[in-house]
């Protein structure tokens, strides 16, 4: 059935030699952020460190957690995320409705823009949008900053949700409006139920978006109490010494909740990931 | 868009006659709440920012203050005045991080989605494995190349002096000559995964029997992939370089947390180049005017990827 395999043991053996050293590549970084996070100050200055580890310590987690205020950067990328997630899987679900089921001139002009504005990229959008946020004085403000968010997570959310409720079979709607239920109804008693598996991939991948965004919270935000995680960590690099250690730590705790959602989500998250339309 | 063209009930009916309705379609009532958030988003989040910058590319202009009217001279500034020097070098950088970057995801990507294509002792795990970079986030992965490359006590170069390969630490991030080719390191290896994700879903889709019948035919596995696997893949190929490309073209994180651009601006993108003038000098007009100049090459990338995506109806799936 696949071709490499069929008779040569050659390609066969080419295949386990190149996938091992892409695999060593692909995890050897993500090793090294643990170990290091685990290791004593002594240990990571070490000019000849042991690739295994050799000793154990949780003082990086204590001290990323009391020396620059890495809880209060977790809590405003939690606020951030969640807030910006529920808000898009609201217009966006309410928009995509409109769009897969409903009758209304504009409609098409209306996918075109979505699209365009799925696609907008950062680059041009991280100043005006600066330049905004200063002028309505939401530089500084986490408010601002789910604004910001929306303009990446909105456009997404709603294009997932399109292309879900065009699977979800037009019948059932007809026997709801039949039996005379309006179109809100039809939209959330029998859309929104059924569309509860693609809802989880939105959330999980809007959650993620916000909360690994880094260059909209670097230009919005400057005060040191607002900062979110991404930007937060730089701050274990203090001129020109780096607390390597409690930034590993740092690291390694960021990366957990959205390691956790994909592990708990993985099911649907690698059906819609596979559609090609979520972020790199 | 077949469902709207779908017979209504009878229940939908009886405002079908009123002229309004005529105008704007049966289920206009409905479909305005429903997408007035959105069309709050997309024209005062998107594109009156986008048409501001615009203007902001016109007028000499500091955040906070009021702009002078100055015409095209921020654009004829960056393309053959004060600072011509430093915005084609970015966007030399740029062509040569963006095309090196997608290459070798792409090299990486189909290679790995060819081996896991096939019948390999534990696959699943080693699907795992090769999707580690992409569940951690790029911010993550930027901080800890830049451990792994410290020229003082980063991994990579005291394992390479304990080996006795090199006898003095590379500066990874401070050598004119390495400096992007390092940062492009970290941003393949963040999104190599991606493309191995879509051509791996992408090869799933190709019938066996073509395989089967190529093979009766005598031919091997490298005229198999030359004949079959690529032309089969060339859609999503195209795809995938494009969406990767606007936004690997497009983002600062790893340049900006790696190297601010330097040493020397030998790793300053136009991204970087256009935060470093709007935000940290508050030159908004200058700052507008860099990624707009390079916005023309992302909009043909953007209206062939919109035509796909529109004609698709409606991506996932």
């Amino acid at each position: 059935m696949r071709w490499l395999a069929r008779r040569n043991h050659g390609w066969m053996v080419l295949g386990y030699v190149l996938m091992t050293v892409f695999t060593l590549w692909a995890v050897i970084p993500f090793y090294w952020m643990l170990m290091t996070s685990f290791k004593p100050e002594s240990h990571i200055l070490d000019p000849d460190p042991s690739i295994l580890p050799t000793s154990f310590t949780l003082a990086n987690y204590v001290r990323a957690f009391v020396t620059v205020g890495y809880p209060l950067f977790l809590r405003n990328s939690t606020v951030v995320a969640v807030a910006v997630t529920l808000a898009s899987i609201v217009i966006g679900s309410m928009a995509a409705y409109a769009i897969s089921r409903l009758r209304f001139s504009g409609r098409r002009v209306l996918a075109r823009m979505l699209v365009y504005s799925y696609l907008a990229p950062g680059s041009v959008l991280f100043i005006p949008l600066f330049a905004m946020m200063v002028y309505l004085h939401l530089n500084n403000n986490l408010f601002g900053l789910m604004l910001a968010y929306l303009t990446f997570t909105v456009p997404f959310c709603t294009w997932m949700l399109i292309g879900y409720f065009r699977t979800v079979p037009f019948e059932l709607e007809e026997a709801a409006l039949v039996d005379g239920a309006t179109k809100w109804t039809v939209l959330w008693r029998i859309i929104v139920p059924l569309s509860a598996p693609a809802m989880v991939v939105v959330a999980i991948f809007s959650f993620t978006l916000s909360w690994n965004e880094f260059l909209y919270a670097l230009v919005l935000v400057q005060r040191k109490d607002l900062m979110t995680a991404p930007v937060g960590i730089n701050s274990f690099m203090v001129s020109d010494q780096t607390f390597w250690g409690a930034m590993m730590a740092a690291s390694t705790i960021m990366s957990l909740p959205p390691l956790l959602l994909y592990l708990l989500g993985q099911r649907w998250v690698v059906a819609g990931w596979t559609a090609g339309s979520v972020k790199a | 868009m077949a469902a709207p063209g779908r017979v209504l009930a009878p229940a939908a009916a009886p405002r079908a006659r009123t002229g309004l309705t005529q105008a704007l379609g049966p289920d206009w009532q409905l479909a305005i709440p429903l997408v007035l958030p959105i069309l709050c988003v997309m024209l005062g989040l998107i594109a009156f920012p986008f048409l501001s910058s615009i203007w902001y590319s016109l007028n000499d202009i500091r955040v906070g203050g009021a702009g002078k009217f100055v015409g095209l001279a921020n654009y004829q500034s960056l393309i053959s005045g004060a600072l011509a020097d430093r915005f084609w070098n970015s966007v030399q950088v740029s062509v040569v991080y963006t095309g090196g970057a997608l290459l070798l995801k792409f090299v990486i990507g189909m290679t790995t989605a060819l081996i896991l294509h096939q019948h390999l002792v534990a696959r699943n795990w080693w699907r795992a494995l090769v999707f580690i970079p992409w569940s951690i986030p790029s911010v993550v992965s930027a901080y800890t190349w830049k451990w792994m490359y410290d020229d003082v006590h980063g991994v990579i170069n005291l394992k390479l002096m304990s080996w006795g390969v090199i006898h003095y630490p590379i500066l990874f991030l401070a050598d004119i000559n390495i400096a992007l080719w390092a940062v492009m390191g970290a941003v393949v290896w963040r999104g190599f995964p991606f493309w191995t994700m879509t051509f791996l879903a992408g090869m799933q889709s190709i019938p066996a029997d073509m395989y089967d019948a190529a093979h009766i035919d005598g031919a091997g596995a490298v005229k198999s992939f030359f004949y079959i696997t690529l032309p089969n893949l060339a859609s999503v190929i195209v795809v995938t370089t494009m969406l990767s490309g606007i936004w690997t073209a497009n983002e600062v994180q790893y340049v900006y947390l790696l190297t601010r651009g330097g040493p020397a601006n030998a790793t300053e993108t136009f991204p970087m180049l256009a935060l470093t003038l709007g935000v940290s000098n508050f030159d908004l007009g200058m700052g507008a005017t860099v990624p707009l100049l390079m916005f023309p090459v992302f909009a043909v990338a953007i209206w062939f990827l919109t035509r796909r995506m529109l004609s698709s109806e409606g991506g996932a799936r």
